[in-house]
């Protein structure tokens, strides 16, 4: 069935023709004048902390709208994202410290949008660690519906915060009021490419990731229909003269 | 005003496992219900369900005029008691502090303490910590507790044992006062022929399922 | 009908209170903890004593949020399944109960701040500046810490995981309050601002309390 392979194949299409976009700008791109070759880090680190925002965002999202309307679909919509989330946070922040090590000298440094990524990383952890300690889908959904909304909360007092403690970092480079600060424009064109690609990325994931909690769902639903185990069924009558009394 | 307790084909799970599935029950004002079943058939279940603790997984049913998926539940288990099989006392906490906290939150005035533990005889050990009381002298003080706060529905788990022929005494005199006002009881027990004399009507349960 | 939220609040502060003063852990676990790690730092840095005054007042902070976390999940503050019902079933406000154990645990952290801040003044010779400043950053961290700690206690209960994950959902949120309380020493040291610290401190106790009061009767619900 054409149709059905169209729809199923819309994601692979997507993510080939976005990263070989990315990619070939990526490689086409001039090395910075400043950063040299390095700069190429970047077309993979920024893009991937945009998805840890945009993640994060939807988890935020998500755990909202489980709260409003107690639908499970919208908490595996906040799980699915937070896990991708943690994931690209960490790729974000293992190839800053690469970057960092030859631009900087060191592997970390304190500055702010450092710590408040490792500070993200950190409250997601601990997200994805308290769905783990819950049997009870919908006890899960609440609890971690509501750490989703504090993390999101707080977060932007996190950011203030180490703002304020420390600014070390350059200024944002592309959300700038007076224009992008950088100077070839093509390095700008494999900047935008990447976080195109990468948003594509995670819109594919998170399909898979959601069609994966609800097989998963939808398998408990059916043993539910089927033949399932009645708790008082393992306890039987005791079976007198077997082993108590007479030996 | 028709029925206490209304249950549609309630099921509940937890984990993989059905703990009730497909129960239908009603009880009505002034009704004593007698809960049989071996170990393990789901009566605790069935009981925390009614008190609104528990979320049915499958089926409707409503409690005191509340449907048992609101999310206003917790409005109506002021009028909801119940004694479980296992003290729900603070062990740090004296008999007569227990029951202090438990007025002050229900709003009863803490005047009615006293009153309440002198009726199921434990006005000389209200200093007593809860932790070091004997299993009896809790269930005694949960029993003051009910007395103390005014109960539409009384939910009671094995009421009769770790007491002694007094304090059953005293037990059944609640059950019957709660009945009297309109309100329900259920009791579940293992012991038939002592809740056949105060029950109404005795239902069975047996895997999950009420016969 | 039931009692009004301020007495509910008040019962819960009161019933936290005493189980906390049988069970005694704030005083003999607690404290004793967050000393020792005290002392154990400069075992580990070294004792020279300008550099130990100078890491001094960051070192008590980072102590006073690390291990004031277990406030909120000592034994006192622990229901069991048949304590949760019966609680419950007296018709306690989910917000009121979770307003009355922050205060409960604010309370606590307040005299573990003191008495560990006397430990960190004595072993680190921290000089003990701005009085009236120092003493309304230690009320806020303390509520503040309470409040955090208190919901995370909620997140966390009746599970076995439990207490040990309490302090991992607390450490990342405490930023802010860690880098205020201690931004407002400095700051007085130093004759800075330290109004834009303190104000961030209470506006993260505030959305902290909002999103607890406001979260807590859907999480009772679950």
């Amino acid at each position: 069935m054409p149709s059905e392979i169209r729809s199923r194949s819309w994601p692979w299409v997507a993510i080939g023709v976005s990263v070989a976009v990315a990619l070939s700008l990526a490689i086409v791109s001039p090395a910075d004048t400043v950063q040299g070759e390095l700069v190429r880090i970047m077309y993979v680190h920024v893009p991937a902390a945009w998805l840890a925002y945009l993640a994060f965002t939807v988890t935020l999202v998500g755990s909202g709208g489980y709260l409003v309307t107690r639908r499970l679909s919208w908490d595996r919509v906040a799980a699915s994202s937070a896990e991708i989330g943690v994931y690209f946070t960490g790729l974000a922040i293992g190839l800053g410290m690469i970057w960092a090590k030859p631009t900087w000298g060191v592997w970390w440094t304190w500055d702010a949008r450092l710590t408040l990524t490792a500070v993200m990383f950190f409250v997601y952890v601990g997200y994805l660690a308290l769905r783990n300690t819950a049997d009870d889908s919908r006890v899960r959904a609440g609890r971690s519906a509501v750490l989703g909304i504090l993390g999101a909360a707080l977060i932007p007092l996190v950011h203030f915060s180490v703002v304020w403690w420390r600014t070390l970092h350059q200024p944002a480079s592309l959300l700038r009021p007076d224009g992008p600060a950088i100077e070839d424009p093509l390095i700008l064109w494999a900047l935008l490419a990447g976080v195109v690609a990468f948003t594509v990325i995670y819109v594919a994931l998170m399909v898979k990731r959601i069609e994966l909690h609800q097989v998963a769902d939808s398998i408990r639903d059916f043993e539910r229909s089927a033949d399932r185990p009645v708790a008082g069924a393992s306890v039987t009558a005791p079976q007198l003269g077997g082993g108590l009394g007479d030996e | 005003m028709s029925f206490v307790i209304e249950l549609h084909d309630i099921g509940v799970d937890a984990g993989s496992m059905s703990i009730l599935r497909g129960v239908d029950l009603e009880v009505g004002p002034g009704e004593i219900l007698g809960l049989f079943g071996p170990n393990g058939a789901g009566k605790t279940t069935l009981l925390r369900l009614v008190a609104t603790l528990v979320r049915p997984s499958a089926g409707t049913g409503s409690v005191l005029g509340t449907d048992l998926s609101s999310q206003q539940r917790y409005a109506i288990r002021r009028r909801i008691g119940m004694i479980g099989h296992v003290p729900g006392l603070y062990p740090e906490l004296t008999l007569g502090e227990n029951l202090e906290f438990a007025a002050r939150v229900a709003g009863v005035s803490r005047d009615e303490v006293g009153s309440a533990l002198a009726a199921v005889g434990l006005a000389g050990v209200i200093d007593r910590e809860a932790g070091v009381s004997s299993h009896g002298m809790q269930r005694r003080a949960e029993f003051a507790r009910e007395l103390m706060i005014d109960r539409d529905l009384l939910l009671l788990d094995e009421p009769h044992s770790a007491l002694d022929q007094d304090a059953v005494e005293l037990v059944n005199a609640l059950v019957k006062k709660i009945a009297a006002e309109g309100g329900a009881v259920i009791l579940v027990s293992h012991d038939r022929e002592r809740v056949a004399r105060i029950a109404d009507r005795t239902v069975e349960l047996t895997e999950g399922t009420l016969e | 009908m039931n009692a009004g939220f301020r007495s509910q609040v008040a019962a819960v502060v009161e019933r936290d209170l005493r189980r906390e003063r049988r069970r005694g852990d704030v005083v003999w676990v607690t404290i004793p903890f967050g000393a020792m790690a005290l002392f154990l730092l400069p075992l580990a840095i070294g004792v020279d004593t300008q550099l130990l005054q100078r890491i001094g007042p960051g070192m008590y902070w980072v102590v006073v949020m690390l291990f004031g976390v277990l406030v909120s999940v000592g034994r006192a503050s622990i229901e069991t399944g048949a304590q949760r019902d019966a609680v419950s079933l007296l018709g306690l406000d989910p917000a009121a109960a979770y307003v009355g154990r922050s205060m409960s645990a604010a309370g606590l952290l307040l005299v573990y701040e003191i008495v560990v801040g006397v430990v960190a003044v004595v072993l680190y010779n921290i000089e003990v500046i701005g009085f009236p400043w120092l003493v309304l950053t230690l009320v806020i961290t303390a509520v503040g810490l309470g409040l955090l700690g208190s919901l995370a206690a909620s997140l966390v209960s009746s599970s076995s995981a439990g207490s040990a994950l309490v302090p991992l959902l607390v450490a990342p949120l405490s930023v802010p309050l860690l880098l205020g309380a201690t931004q407002v020493y400095e700051g007085l040291r130093l004759g800075r601002s330290i109004l834009p610290w303190m104000l961030l401190m209470v506006v993260v106790m505030l959305v902290t309390a909002i999103v607890g009061v406001g979260t807590a009767r859907p999480l009772q619900e679950t």
